[in-house]
């Protein structure tokens, strides 16, 4: 049996968990994906694909369990793969069966809903170990499961965090992964792409110009920034893969972030842009205007695309808004 | 109800210390040079001839500085000698440079100046220092002085941890004073005395020197910056914490020049905590648990205020890392501290927080750790790997400490004890910032004395609403548990007292009904105790 330290634990068995468990056991590793959901499970025993990304398989040394004491016990390095929305709460049942020696990172690529903490500060308050990252990047589940090249950018204060996710989660030539200390910066450029995937798929169905287009990306690059800055972030870090390569896979590809925006502009109520509808993108940009009202910064993009998804103006208006709201300095 | 039970046997510890001296100077010899060793296999800047040749430049450059001629040749020739040395002669020499500099650091502990020190001289202290006028008086002053220092917060849990395991005492810093203090605030609790680290700057005052030598503290000298000399200081710290030798640091550094409750900790010899935890979990005793005790020391005055908020206000903007001419070199000072600021009862609180282990975690009334969902949690994990092994890792051990630092800077509001002077110095200040229209310490220094007055009444206003925030915000800390019962007048004039009477110039002073700021700076000093507590909403 492989070591406890060469297994992967995965945490959700989602699009990106089962993404990710299918192109690591394909790369030989050792990877047990726990899901709460016992059809899942039994569906992953059976027929080596989750239901939730059919085009995934699933070879041998992937081990799927409901149980999470097995998870804890067969391996040190999870990977927390949940939405926002469950993020509490499967940190709080994996904290029952976690110590202080495991390590774990997160894929959500939003803030922690309903709130405007990122996920690794919910993950400190639910799990018992101090060794907490997380993963970001460009890095689209269906282009994993169909194993084209991916790159993400692991971040945590702790460098045995970094080196143990790129140990365990390099996969070349599939998927390569890159380190940071900007744990922050990662996180909060990870979920803003998400936001501003909205926009894009918003103007995009809009018909802005090729050059509007070009200003709304720089800009909201330039505001997500400023908001990481004020948080604790490198600037840097959002012109990098958790940043500018999440926004840039993400709309130039058919993500839910990048439909949703696409529908609001082709005229989909945005009084239906309920709880249950909204994207992680359309979630990190309410938690985000939050976070910049608290650290009092100034994000026009990010503001007017929330005014769209809380219904208080149409697409349109926002666009005049947003150019209207030119600041001296870029 | 915390009870009078004192923790006898780890009262003892310190007692074998002079016994064990020997052999705790011999492991940290045995240690740092075994590290040395190690690293010089990697040759570069950490090959023996690098480490001792930054020793010989290091301190040719100090002695240069102080101009101590007599004492550089032994540096000189030993940098001279480096290229011909051999091996074996490097490693000679390195054994000989541990040894030096750890008798340098190791400390002292006397029975019998513990007993005169926690005994006799306090009543001493007390019956001189007073400002009595009678025998009868002076006899009330001897058995009044336990009143001056007072101790509380929770005693219980720190005694049981206590004798449960190692306490890593960890209070904040405002004066030199700070380390009687403590001392005496820990003999309140009936909790055992630490040895602690002490600057080598402060053994120059005999007086407290001849107390500081002989009850365990070891000498810090901040002036010596090269590796080997901070690799023997956190070595001996770690090997006291692992002999199970109760500690104190001040993790904030240097005594805070602002006396705003310290946020950003500087935690220098906290991360052995760590390492020495981790050291006993290794040798198989991960039942050896450390305890980290925040801690608050609140003063009605402070010795040293005049000095330290000079320095924090200084225009060059370059504070004073060691300041040697204070308040504290000057005796005079220091006999008037004890007679005006000891007299007043309670004016001197040490506040305890509830411990927590080596990695912030919180803990249980028996001492066992908890994790943020108040889940038992098993410390000895922090420090393993996937397989149970004890593994090395100096980057995560500091960042584990500066988890704890956070955990540390968040407890200390809570634990803050306001005065009569810091409540009303906050009042003064919003009625003075309020009505010139700026909180900007640097605008209200330029301005003429008679902006800077304000109608009694309007302070006592501001005290008020500002006490009714407090009773309402706990986070934030508390009033001095003796004003409970005291009208915001009383307050207000006993404030008045103290701060127009102690310093060399008045902070404060009534003329009528006006409260005049005839030291603006002091006055900033005061108020910025309260600094967390945001100004209300206007």
């Amino acid at each position: 049996m492989t070591a406890r330290r060469d297994t992967v634990g995965i945490v959700g068995a989602g699009r990106f968990g089962s993404a990710l468990g299918s192109v690591l056991a394909r790369a030989g590793r050792r990877v047990v994906l726990w899901s709460r959901d016992a059809a899942i499970v039994e569906a992953i025993r059976t027929a080596r694909r989750s239901p939730r990304l059919p085009a995934a398989l699933l070879p041998e040394p992937l081990e799927v369990t409901g149980d999470p004491r097995r998870l804890a016990s067969e391996a040190r390095f999870l990977v927390l793969a949940v939405t926002s929305t469950d993020v509490r709460d499967r940190a709080r049942e994996l904290g029952d069966v976690l110590d202080g020696s495991h390590i774990v990172v997160h894929a959500i690529g939003a803030l922690a809903a309903p709130s405007s903490e990122r996920v690794s500060q919910v993950m400190e308050q639910g799990l018992p170990t101090l060794k907490i990252g997380a993963i970001a990047g460009p890095a689209l589940p269906d282009d994993l499961a169909e194993g084209k090249y991916s790159s993400i950018v692991v971040a945590s204060a702790f460098d045995e965090v970094t080196s143990e996710a790129r140990r365990l989660l390099n996969a070349p030539p599939v998927l390569r992964v890159y380190g940071s200390r900007d744990l922050i910066g990662v996180e909060l450029a990870s979920a803003l792409s998400g936001a501003y995937t909205v926009a894009l798929g918003l103007s995009d169905e809009l018909g802005v110009a090729a050059g509007t287009r070009a200003v709304l990306i720089t800009r909201a690059l330039a505001e997500a920034s400023r908001l990481g800055v004020a948080a604790g972030a490198e600037a840097r870090t959002f012109a990098g893969l958790a940043g500018l390569g999440n926004l840039l896979v993400r709309a130039s590809d058919r993500s839910a972030d990048y439909e949703l925006g696409r529908r609001l502009a082709g005229g989909a109520a945005p009084a239906a842009v309920t709880d249950a509808a909204r994207t992680e993108g359309a979630r990190a940009a309410l938690a985000g205007v939050e976070l910049a009202g608290q650290l009092k910064v100034r994000m026009p993009v990010l503001q007017g695309l929330a005014a769209v998804l809380t219904g208080r103006l149409e697409p349109r208006q926002v666009a005049n808004l947003i150019g209207d709201s030119v600041a001296e300095s870029e | 109800m915390a009870s009078d039970r004192p923790v006898r046997e780890a009262e003892n510890r310190l007692e074998r210390f002079n016994e064990d001296r020997e052999r705790l100077l011999s492991e940290v010899e045995r240690r740092v040079v075994a590290k040395k060793l190690a690293q010089a296999q990697s040759g570069g800047d950490a090959s023996l001839e690098y480490v001792l040749n930054d020793v010989a430049y290091c301190e040719i450059r100090r002695l240069e500085a102080a101009k101590q001629d007599s004492a550089i040749e032994r540096w000189r020739e030993l940098s001279r000698r480096l290229l011909a040395m051999t091996e074996a002669d490097k490693e000679d020499e390195l054994r000989s440079l541990v040894r030096h500099y750890g008798k340098d650091v190791v400390g002292n502990f006397d029975p019998r100046v513990y007993r005169f020190a926690t005994g006799v001289a306090p009543s001493l202290l007390g019956f001189v220092f007073s400002p009595v006028g009678s025998l009868r008086e002076g006899m009330q002053a001897m058995r009044s002085l336990d009143a001056r220092i007072h101790a509380d917060g929770e005693l219980d849990v720190v005694r049981t941890c206590a004798e449960r395991g190692t306490l890593i005492v960890t209070p904040t810093h405002s004066s030199n004073m700070d380390s009687p203090a403590i001392g005496l605030g820990l003999l309140r609790a009936g909790l055992p005395p630490t040895t602690y680290g002490a600057g080598k700057n402060l053994f120059t005052n005999p007086f407290i020197s001849f107390f500081m030598r002989n009850l365990g503290a070891y000498r810090v000298d901040r002036r010596l910056k090269f590796e080997l000399y901070k690799d023997v200081l956190k070595e001996y710290s770690t090997v006291l914490l692992e002999h199970g030798y109760h500690s104190l640091f001040f993790p904030g550094g240097t005594r805070c020049r602002s006396n705003i409750v310290e946020k950003n900790l500087k935690l220098g010899l906290l991360g052995t905590t760590v390492t020495a935890y981790k050291n006993s979990v290794r040798e198989g005793a991960p039942h050896k648990r450390l305890y980290i005790v925040p801690v608050t020391i609140n003063y009605r005055l402070v010795l040293e205020a005049e000095t330290l908020i000079d320095d924090y206000l200084a225009e060059t903007g370059k504070s004073r890392y060691i300041i040697t001419d204070d308040e504290f070199s000057r005796i005079g000072r220091i006999l008037e501290f004890f007679r005006k600021i000891l007299a007043h009862e309670g004016s001197v609180v040490v506040r305890f927080g509830r411990p927590l282990d080596p990695f912030g975690n919180d803990i249980t009334d028996d001492g066992e750790s908890l994790d943020r969902q108040g889940r038992a949690v098993d410390p000895a994990s922090f420090v393993r790997g996937a397989d149970g092994e004890v593994t090395d890792d100096d980057q995560r051990d500091a960042e584990y400490t500066r988890a704890l630092g956070r955990r540390l800077a968040a407890a200390y509001p809570r634990l803050t004890v306001f005065h009569a002077t810091h409540l009303v110095a906050r009042a003064v200040y919003d009625a003075v910032t309020r009505q010139v229209g700026t909180r900007d310490i640097y605008r209200l220094i330029r301005m003429p004395p008679q902006q800077l007055s304000v109608a009694a009444e309007g302070v006592v206003e501001h005290l008020t609403r500002f006490r009714a925030r407090l009773a309402a915000g706990p986070a934030w800390g508390a009033e001095h548990p003796m004003l409970a019962d005291q009208p915001a007048g009383t307050i207000v004039d006993d404030a008045i007292r103290g701060l127009s009477s102690y310093h060399t110039r008045p902070t404060v002073s009534r003329a009528g009904d006006v409260l005049r700021v005839d030291d603006v700076k002091l006055l900033y000093y005061y108020q910025n105790r309260t600094a967390h507590v945001p100004p209300e909403a206007s």
